[in-house]
C-alpha cells in the first residue's frame, strides 16, 4: 500500500494527482517502494520541489530539500505538457536541452524515474476517462 | 429566527385580510404565511441582516400579478420579488417585511426561441441549467453566456441586474443584451418595452428583437433591484455557437502582472471571456479550503476562452494569443500560455468547474457564508486595486480571494474580492474586512453592482447630488407608495 502526500503547493497538488494515479498498480508498486531516493524536480519560473521516496511513502518539500540529491531535474510547463502529451519524447527534450538532468549518468536511477514520472504522465494524460466533458455529458 | 423590523404597513388593512386577498388571488395552495415556509426568504449567503417576509406567494401569471400590484399599491403593502435566492447583496432580503414574490416555482417558462433573430423570451423563473439544457436539446446552433454562478440561479434576475457571464469580453454586461422586457407598474399597468412595443393587447414572440431605437425606457428597471415596478418577461439575446471551442489558461507571476496580461489579450478581440483568480482560489477550488500562496507559486491564473467557426480560425486566434503573450514576455511579464484542458489533467480534474458553466462552482458554495464588493471598475487600476486589496485580506487572515474579468474587450473591468464564511461564527470580523475592501475600491472608481444596503448608503456619500435627486425623483415618480422591493438603495 503506497502512502502519497497530499500537498499544498501547485507543484506537488499535480505530482500526487499523477503519482497517484497508478498507486494501485502493482508493477508501481514495485517501482516505487523502497527506492528509497531523492528527486528535485524544478518547472521553470516556478519552484524547486524535492520528491522523496522512503519505503512505502512518497512526500514533497518545497525548502529545506535533503543533502543527498539522487537526481535533478529541469524543465518548463510547456515540455512537461509536451512530453505527456507525447509531442516530444522525453530523450529528444534531452538532446534540444529543454529537459535537463543532473546526474545523467546514473543510469539506473534515471531509467527508474523515467518509469515512474513520465510514463504516468502519459497514461495520466492519454487516459479516456478523464475526459470530464465525455465522462459527465449525460450526468450534467 | 430574526423578527420582522416594526412597520405600519398593516395600517390600511389586517394582516388576516391580506391573507384573505392572497388566497383569492393566487389560491390556497400558492399561499403562505407560515414560519417555517418564510424563513428560507429572509436571509442569504450574505452577512446582511435578515428579515422575515410576512407572506411568500408563487404566482403563475401576470394577471394575478397585476391584481396584487394594485391591491399591494393601494395598501401600502411591500412586494419583493424572488427567482432563487442566489444573489450575493442581500438583494431579495425584505428589509421591510410585506409579500415575497417567488417567480422560481411557477413562472419558469421559456416561452419563445427566436432562430431567425438569436433570443430568447423568458419567465423570470427560467434558470441558467433550464435555458441551457434547452438550447442543447432544441437549439444546439445556438447559446447563452452563463456566469460563475449554479445551474438553479435565474437567468432573468442576472441579466436585469447587470450581472456578467462567460462571453463578456465580447458582450460585455448582460443587462446590454436585453432586447425586452414586460414590466408591471405601481398602477397595475403592463408596460411591454423594447422592439415589442407595438401592439395594444398581446405582442407577437417574433415582435422581441431589439431594444432600440425608441426612448430607452429600460434603464427604469435595469440595475433598479426590483424597485420600480416587477418584470413578468425578459427577452435575452443568443448568440451562433460555434463548434469549435478551446480554453487557454495564462499563469501569472507577480501580484499586479495579472493587469497588463488581461487588458492587452482583451484588446485581442479574439476571446470570448477572460476571468482570473487569485491563486489561492485555484487552491480553493480543489479541496484546500484555507489556501496559503508558497514563495514561487505565481499569483494569478486567468481564463481565456475561445471559440472558432474552423480549425484554421482557432488557429489564428491562438496565433494573435501567442503574439500578444509573446510581446507581454518581452516587455517582462512572467507569464505562461497552455491549453487548460491539458493541464486540468495532469494538475486536477476539479478545476474544470470554471470552464463548464453553469456549474457549481465549490469554492463558492462549501461554506455557509459567501459575500463580496462585486463592483465594475476601471481597468486602468487594477494594478492599484490589487496591491491595496490583497493585503487586507491577509491582515484579517483570509485567503485572498479576488476575482477580475474584462469586459467588452478592456473598455471596463470586474473586480471582485469574494469572502467565504462560515455563517454566525464570525461575521462581524468578515463584515470588518469587507467594508475595509469597498473603502478602498469606492475610492478607486468601482461601482458595485448588486449592492446590499450598506453598501448603497456609502456610495451615496460620494454620487454627485443632482443623480441622487434624479434616482429619488423617478423612484418616487415610479413607485410613489414604495412597495417596490422598498428599502433597496436606502429607499
Amino acid at each position: 500500500m503506497l502512502s502519497i502526500q497530499k500537498g499544498e503547493d501547485l507543484l506537488s497538488i499535480t505530482l500526487n494527482n499523477i503519482l497517484s494515479f497508478r498507486k494501485d498498480e502493482k508493477e508501481f508498486i514495485n517501482l516505487v517502494v523502497n527506492w528509497n531516493k531523492n528527486i528535485i524536480i524544478e518547472i521553470l519560473d516556478f519552484y524547486l520541489i524535492e520528491v522523496i521516496f522512503n519505503g512505502n511513502q512518497i512526500s514533497f518539500k518545497t525548502n529545506n530539500f535533503d543533502k543527498k540529491i539522487h537526481l535533478k531535474v529541469q524543465l518548463d510547463l510547456q515540455t512537461f505538457l509536451d512530453i505527456a502529451y507525447l509531442r516530444v519524447n522525453p530523450i529528444s527534450a534531452v538532446l534540444k536541452r529543454r529537459l535537463r538532468i543532473k546526474g545523467l549518468l546514473k543510469i539506473r536511477t534515471l531509467l527508474k524515474f523515467m518509469k515512474i514520472f513520465l510514463e504516468s504522465m502519459k497514461m495520466v494524460a492519454a487516459n479516456p476517462n478523464l475526459n470530464y466533458y465525455e465522462q459527465n455529458k449525460k450526468t450534467r | 429566527m430574526t423578527e420582522t423590523k416594526q412597520r405600519k404597513i398593516y395600517d390600511k388593512v389586517s394582516k388576516e385580510k391580506v391573507e384573505q386577498k392572497l388566497i383569492e388571488i393566487f389560491g390556497s395552495e400558492n399561499v403562505t404565511g407560515k414560519s417555517v415556509d418564510l424563513y428560507p426568504y429572509s436571509y442569504d449567503m450574505t452577512e446582511c441582516e435578515a428579515h422575515m417576509p410576512d407572506f411568500v406567494v408563487l404566482p403563475e401569471n401576470e394577471e394575478q400579478l397585476v391584481r396584487l400590484v394594485k391591491y399591494c399599491n393601494t395598501n401600502a403593502i411591500p412586494i419583493v420579488p424572488y427567482i432563487s435566492g442566489n444573489n450575493v447583496g442581500g438583494l431579495t432580503i425584505p428589509e421591510k417585511g410585506g409579500i415575497v414574490i417567488d417567480f422560481g416555482k411557477k413562472m419558469n417558462r421559456i416561452l419563445h426561441i427566436d432562430e431567425n433573430m438569436m433570443y430568447a423570451l423568458l419567465e423570470p423563473g427560467v434558470t441558467f441549467g433550464q435555458l441551457y439544457k434547452y438550447l442543447e436539446d432544441n437549439y444546439p446552433h445556438l447559446r447563452y453566456s452563463y456566469p460563475f454562478a449554479p445551474p438553479y440561479a435565474g437567468v432573468v434576475g442576472n441579466a436585469i441586474l447587470s450581472g456578467m457571464n462567460n462571453l463578456s469580453c465580447k458582450i460585455g454586461s448582460m443587462g446590454d443584451s436585453i432586447n425586452g422586457l414586460e414590466v408591471i407598474t405601481a398602477d397595475g399597468s403592463i408596460a411591454r418595452i423594447g422592439s415589442c412595443f407595438y401592439g395594444k393587447d398581446e405582442a407577437d414572440d417574433d415582435s422581441w428583437w431589439c431594444r432600440y431605437p425608441m426612448p430607452d425606457l429600460m434603464g427604469l428597471f435595469i440595475n433598479w433591484q426590483g424597485m420600480t415596478g416587477l418584470v413578468t418577461k425578459c427577452a435575452v439575446q443568443l448568440w451562433p455557437n460555434p463548434p469549435f471551442k478551446k480554453t487557454y489558461l495564462a499563469i501569472v507571476f507577480g501580484l499586479e502582472a495579472i493587469a497588463p496580461v488581461m487588458r492587452e489579450v482583451g484588446r485581442t478581440e479574439v476571446v470570448d471571456d477572460i476571468s482570473a483568480v487569485s491563486i489561492e482560489v485555484v487552491k480553493m477550488a480543489i479541496e484546500i479550503p484555507e489556501p496559503t500562496k508558497i514563495e514561487g507559486e505565481p499569483d494569478f491564473a486567468a481564463l481565456f476562452p475561445v471559440s472558432a467557426k474552423t480549425e484554421n480560425h482557432m488557429n489564428a486566434k491562438k496565433e494573435i494569443l501567442d503574439l500578444t503573450i509573446k510581446k507581454l514576455q518581452d516587455q517582462g511579464s512572467k507569464v505562461i500560455l497552455v491549453d487548460v484542458d491539458e493541464f486540468s489533467r495532469l494538475f486536477n480534474l476539479r478545476v474544470r468547474c470554471y470552464l463548464d458553466l453553469p456549474s457549481v462552482v465549490l469554492t463558492l458554495v462549501e461554506y455557509s457564508g459567501l459575500t463580496w464588493f462585486g463592483s465594475y471598475a476601471p481597468t486602468h487600476k487594477l494594478e492599484e486595486l490589487i496591491r491595496e486589496v490583497y493585503p487586507i485580506f491577509l491582515k484579517y487572515d483570509v485567503p485572498p480571494f479576488i476575482y477580475m474579468k474584462i469586459m467588452k474587450h478592456a473598455h471596463y473591468g470586474i473586480f471582485r474580492p469574494i469572502i467565504r464564511y462560515k455563517k454566525f461564527e464570525n461575521e462581524e470580523k468578515i463584515h470588518q474586512l469587507l467594508n475595509e475592501i469597498t473603502e478602498v475600491c469606492i475610492n478607486k472608481g468601482c461601482i458595485p453592482y448588486k449592492t446590499p444596503v450598506w453598501m448603497t448608503e456609502k456610495m451615496r456619500k460620494k454620487i454627485n447630488p443632482g443623480w441622487l435627486k434624479l434616482f429619488d425623483k423617478i423612484k418616487n415618480c415610479m413607485d410613489p407608495n414604495n412597495i417596490f422591493n422598498p428599502g433597496r438603495w436606502n429607499t
